[in-house]
Order: structure tokens, then sequence, then C-alpha cells
């Protein structure tokens, strides 16, 4: 009987087994020499991709993706990473990712988006020593409230709506001497408006309120509100809510037959405004910083990229994550962040925010902060032929 | 005076929609005696399908007259939102029917999770908007500068509204179909036995549901103009509010509850803030249900022993 050798698979096992940790040993020493040469740099991104706000959310989530495509390599700093987050507008949410974020090594965090969000989560960054950046919340005193780790790079509600009332009530062809004010009783931003800076700013103006009537983010019927406004044959409408409910109260009044100029909070500012309300929200007029047709080079190039590529128009709430994306970066660069040292990273974008002053953005010029707040000039606009154009 | 009337138009309004969407919840619980919660988002699909419709007759097909669009597009609603809720019946309730009582009960929570999700997915997350089909009205009075007035879409939704509670309440109480679902509400063995095909019976008590949250949802589309992802759980919520109140497994109940959350909704808003809007429709459900606990025009459980 011939002797047949067995088969050895202990011996080929422990061969492969060799080779597989030589290749594991060589691939981690390439990937932490990489690393030594190039420490990515991390943001968090709180955006809302869905809920309420998805129309934001989106928007700003191709602005991030054309950001990324031109800005994301920071130099000797390695790259820039983004850790982005749906918050679904929803405050508990947000909490919950910011807390995530923090505890992460993120050296700072953009967002969240709503002034509700906003509101609940920079005193947790605040405690937890992170820099937080919201590109959009417009609630007045947030971000002072939560120094000195909070910022914001939208304006406050309150600086634009002085400039916008004096427009609005030039623009008229009858005199407006009575308002009724129609508010969203449910979203921070649009309830503190409807409530406080725009009686303030109206009563400046000399504008008496015949009534606020509230309604709620997520209603569908408007008819008894307007009714009621009706009733009461304001010289003009002043509405405080996002750009959805904005649109449908626009649409109601005008069903209603009711012909009264309007003027809008900074809520409304989102191409989907024009879309959902149609001839009824022609002739409304609102204060912002960024409008798509503005004629500046970088304003009109960047607007018409937007456009081709996603086959929208972008909005203010795009064109904010896109510039404060960019001063992120800036002071990644300026102040030499390398995301070796979170701690001492997070100071230096702190410190970076905290002293901005006269810094350039692509799209909405120079931008400095006091007090957490950004300041710049505000632009006032009117629906016209279906888009937003300077109010003449 | 005249404020009053114009509020009293739109509370009505507001009521009709709701109480055919009831419709649907109660006739399934008349049957079956199941919730459907995926219900409010039968209805919100069924809004998409009109409005889909709707965008395919006027800018491909350019239809022009409104009224043969709207009986078109309600045809097509029908059909298709029928089918879904056969499909959900068939696949999601069917295999749960003799399983423990709240079996069935988690899968309508889950279908509406599925139905909200697909929508939000194939539609996208944001509001889809119709323009005005027509704004045409009635002045009804004009007295201090103040018309009451009275639109054509608010018409069109009170008479359907009428129509088929009319026709439901003749199916349900006067043809063999009703006979079969009234059986089957009493005892599903003992109509077996006599002869019903209960699983028919109550896949067409399905296809009847849908066929009316299709309707609602065509007047939602016309009335509103604008229909979102998320947009079957509140009207969802506020007609199964509506079912309870006006008794649920009554047909005419559910229309009366319908149209009294419309209302108690529409003159709070009016005369009171909207902050309390939804506690005082619900208030007024707990207050009902406390002292009459069958509804308004429910009849009360009877336990034979």
């Amino acid at each position: 009987m011939a002797y047949v050798n067995p088969p050895r698979p202990r011996r080929h096992a422990r061969a492969a087994m060799l080779t597989l940790c030589a290749g594991a040993c060589a691939a981690a020493a390439m990937i932490s020499m990489t690393e030594l040469a190039h420490a990515d740099v991390s943001l968090g991104v709180l955006i809302p991709s869905s809920g309420k706000g998805a129309a934001y959310g989106i928007q700003q989530q191709n602005a991030i993706d054309m950001f990324m495509e031109k800005y994301s390599d920071l130099g000797a700093a390695g790259k820039l990473k983004l850790d982005i987050y749906d918050t679904r507008g929803e405050n508990p949410e947000a909490i919950n990712l910011t807390r995530k974020l923090m505890g992460g090594d993120v050296v700072a965090i953009v967002g969240p988006q709503f002034s509700g969000e906003a509101e609940v989560s920079f005193p947790l960054a605040v405690r937890g020593e992170v820099p937080i950046v919201t590109p959009m919340a417009a609630k007045p005193g947030i971000a002072n409230a939560n120094q000195p780790w909070a910022f914001r790079y939208a304006l406050t509600s309150e600086n634009v709506y002085g400039p916008l009332l004096d427009a609005w009530v030039k623009h008229q062809s009858k005199p407006i001497k009575t308002v009724v004010v129609l508010m969203d009783g449910k979203d921070a931003v649009s309830a503190n408006d409807g409530k406080n800076v725009f009686p303030s700013v109206l009563k400046a103006h000399g504008l008496q309120i015949l009534d606020t009537i509230t309604f709620q983010t997520g209603d569908i019927d408007y008819s008894a509100q307007v009714t009621r406004a009706k009733a009461l044959n304001p010289d003009g409408i002043v509405i405080s809510a996002l750009y959805n409910e904005a649109a449908h109260v626009a649409v109601e009044l005008r069903k209603q037959g009711m012909t009264q100029p309007i003027v809008a909070g900074v809520g409304i500012n989102h191409p989907k405004f024009i879309e959902l309300g149609g001839d009824a929200v022609e002739g409304a007029m609102a204060g912002f910083d960024f409008f798509v047709d503005d004629p500046k080079p970088a304003v009109a190039s960047w607007a018409a990229d937007f456009e081709k590529r996603f086959k929208a128009q972008p909005s203010n709430a795009a064109a904010e994550m896109y510039d404060t994306l960019y001063l992120m970066r800036d002071c990644i660069i300026s102040t030499g962040i390398t995301g070796k040292d979170i701690a001492a990273d997070r100071v230096k974008m702190r410190d970076c925010w905290a002293n901005m002053k006269n810094k350039s953005a692509p799209l909405m010029g120079t931008t400095s902060i006091e007090k957490g707040d950004a300041v710049r000039s505000p632009v006032v606009l009117e629906v016209k032929g279906g888009r937003f154009s300077v109010a003449q | 005076m005249e404020v009053f009337l114009q509020q009293l138009i739109n509370g009505v309004t507001l009521g009709s929609i709701y109480g055919l969407i009831a419709i649907g919840y109660t006739m399934v619980f008349g049957i079956i005696g199941m919730v459907n919660f995926a219900h409010g988002d039968v209805f919100m699909v069924s809004a998409f399908i009109a409005l889909i419709a709707f965008l395919i007759l006027t800018a491909w097909l350019s239809v022009s007259s409104v009224v043969v669009a709207v009986f078109i597009v309600l045809i097509v609603a029908m059909l298709f939102t029928s089918i879904v809720n056969w499909a959900i019946e068939r696949f999601a309730y069917r295999p749960l029917r003799g399983s423990f009582r709240l079996a069935p009960l988690i899968s309508a929570i889950g279908m509406s999770i599925v139905l909200s999700n697909f929508v939000q997915v194939a539609q996208g997350p944001r509001n889809k908007s119709l323009p005005p089909l027509t704004r045409g009205e009635i002045v009804l009075m004009n007295s201090a500068g103040y018309p009451v007035t009275l639109g054509y879409t608010q018409i069109i939704i009170w008479v359907v509204t009428a129509l088929l509670l009319v026709a439901f309440w003749y199916v349900v109480s006067r043809t063999s179909l009703g006979r079969a679902q009234r059986a089957c509400e009493q005892d599903q063995k003992m109509a077996a036995l006599l002869g019903i095909d209960v699983d028919r019976t109550i896949a067409i008590t399905f296809i009847i549901g849908a066929a009316l949250a299709a309707v609602a949802g065509t007047m939602y589309v016309v009335y509103y103009g604008v229909i979102s992802f998320a947009d079957g759980f509140t009207p969802g919520v506020k007609a199964f509010t509506a079912a309870v109140l006006g008794g649920i497994g009554s047909l005419p109940g559910a229309v009366v509850g319908g149209l009294l959350i419309g209302l108690v909704e529409t003159f709070w808003s009016a005369y009171f803030t909207t902050d309390y809007k939804d506690v005082a429709a619900f208030s007024i459900l707990a207050i009902t249900l406390i002292f009459m606990p069958q509804g308004l025009l429910g009849r009360p459980d009877v336990e034979k022993v």
C-alpha cells in the first residue's frame, strides 16, 4: 500500500496568518504616517434634512456639497471632514446630536438651524466648551445668552425689521396706519418676532396693531384666522412665520379677497415661499442679507452654478451655510488648527469667531461679530414676477 | 353676525373633510373592531395620487374643464387608493386576524410609518402644491362692507360629503353587502357559518374606506392646494377623534363628529388664541365621552351573559 503524504493545512494556515499580520502592520504603519502628515480636522454639522424645515436642510446639504468640492483641502492641516446629522427640526434630536458631537473629535459645531433648537443646544455646547455657530437661527439674544462659545452667522430679526418697515411703508401708494399681525405661535423665532420684535418696530413707525392672530406650525386650515383679520379691515398685513405657513396664509388672504400689502419676517426667505404662494405672494416684502438675483459676480456665479446643478434657486439658508463653512475653514487655516489637540483647537476656533472683524465671505460680504451675533446690512426685497428682487 | 356666518362656513368645510376621513375609520372599526391607524396615511397617499393626476391632466393632457378634471381625478384616486388599502388589508392585517388583540393595532401603526416614509422618499420631504383650480364664489350677503362668501370648492366639499354619507348609509343599511357587513360586525364565525364570505366582506370594506379617503384626499388638495408626506398624521388624528366623538361604528356619527371638531377648531381660532384650539377640541371629546361613553350617535355596548 503506497504511502501518501497527508495534506498540511496547518502549515498553510500559519503562512497565511503571518502574511496577513505583516500586511496589516504595514498598512497600520502607513496609515499612522499619513495621519501624522495630515491629521484631518472635523466639524459637526446639524441640519433639518427631514421634518418641518426639510426644504432648508436640502438646500443646505447642496451648499455643503458645493463647498466641500471647492474648499475641503486645508493645506498643512490635511482635509476638512464634516460629520453631518439630521435634527428633523426637533429640539430633542438637536440636543441628542449636540451631545454626540461634543463627545467626538469635532473642532466646532455648525448648527442647529432653528432658533428653538439653538436655544436648547447652545447651553450644552457652553457646558462642554465646544464652539457652536448657527448659520440660520434668527431669534434675538440666543447667542448673546450663551457666551463665550455660541455664535450666529444669520442676522437677528431686530436688525432686519427696522429698514424693512421703512421701505415697506414708503413703498405703498395708500398710506399704512393699521396692521394685523398673523404669526406662528409654535415656531420660536416667528413667535418672538410676532410678539416682541415686530410690535416694537411697528410702534416706532407709528403703526397701530389691530390684532395679533396666531396659528401653529403644521396647521392646514387658516380660514378662521384670515376671516378674523378680514373683519378688522387693516391697511397692511404682517406675517411672522416660516416659508411654508407664510405662503399658505398669503394664499388664504387672497382667497378671502384681502388685497392688503404683505410684509413678512425672516422665515420666508426660501424660493419655496414663492412656489407655494404663487400669485398670492406677489408684492410681499421681506428683508434678507442674501438674494439669488444679487448682481455681485461672486453671488451671481454661485447662484447660477447652484441652480444648474440642483434645479432650484438657492435660498438664504444655503448661502448662510456656505459662508459659515467658509469662515470656519478660514479660522482653521489662520489660527493653525490641526485636529490633533481637540481642546486647544476648540479654544482657537472660539477666539477666532469672538474676534471676527470685517471678515469677508463669498456670498454675504463682510461680517463682524458683536456679542456672538453677526453684524451686516440687510437688503429689502420684494416678490416680483415670481422671484425675490430688490425693492425699488 | 357676518363674521360669525363666515366662520360657520369655514368650520363646516373643515369639519366635512374630517367627516369624510372619519367615515373610513368608523367603517373598518364597525366591522372588525380594529382602529386602522394607517387610515390617515392612506388619505395622504390618496391626496398625492390626486395631485399627480391633476398635474398630468392639466399640464400634459391639457384638460381645461375643472369639472371633468375633478371627476377623472376622483376616479383615478379612488382606484389606486383602493388597491393600496386592499393590499394593506390582505398582507398586513388579514394574517393577524386570529392573533392577539394588539397585533393588528401594531401592524396598523407600522403601515402608517411605512406609507409616510415611502411617500417622503418617493416624493421628497417638501410640500407639493397645486395651483388653485377655481376661485369662484357666491356672495351670500354683503352688509356693512363685509361680504359673506361661499366658495365653489366649499360647495363641492359639502355636497360630496352629504351625498357620500347618504350613499354609504344606504349601502350599509339596505343592501346585501351592508347586511353581510353588519353580520360580520356582530359575529364573524356565525356569519361564516351562514354562508357569508367574511374575508371578501372585510376586503370590500377596506376598499370602500379607501375610496372615501380618496374623495377626502382629492377635496383636500382642491381646497388647500398643498400636500406633504406628514399631512396624514394631523387630519388622521382629528378624524379618528371625530369618529370616536360621533360614536365609532356610526356613519352619521362620524360626519357629526367631524363637523363638531371642525366647528370647535374654527370658532376657537376665531375668538380665542389658537394655541389652545386642540386643547379645546380634545377637551370636548373627553367631556362627551365621560357622559356619553358610546359617543353622540353610537349604540351602547351590551354584553349578554
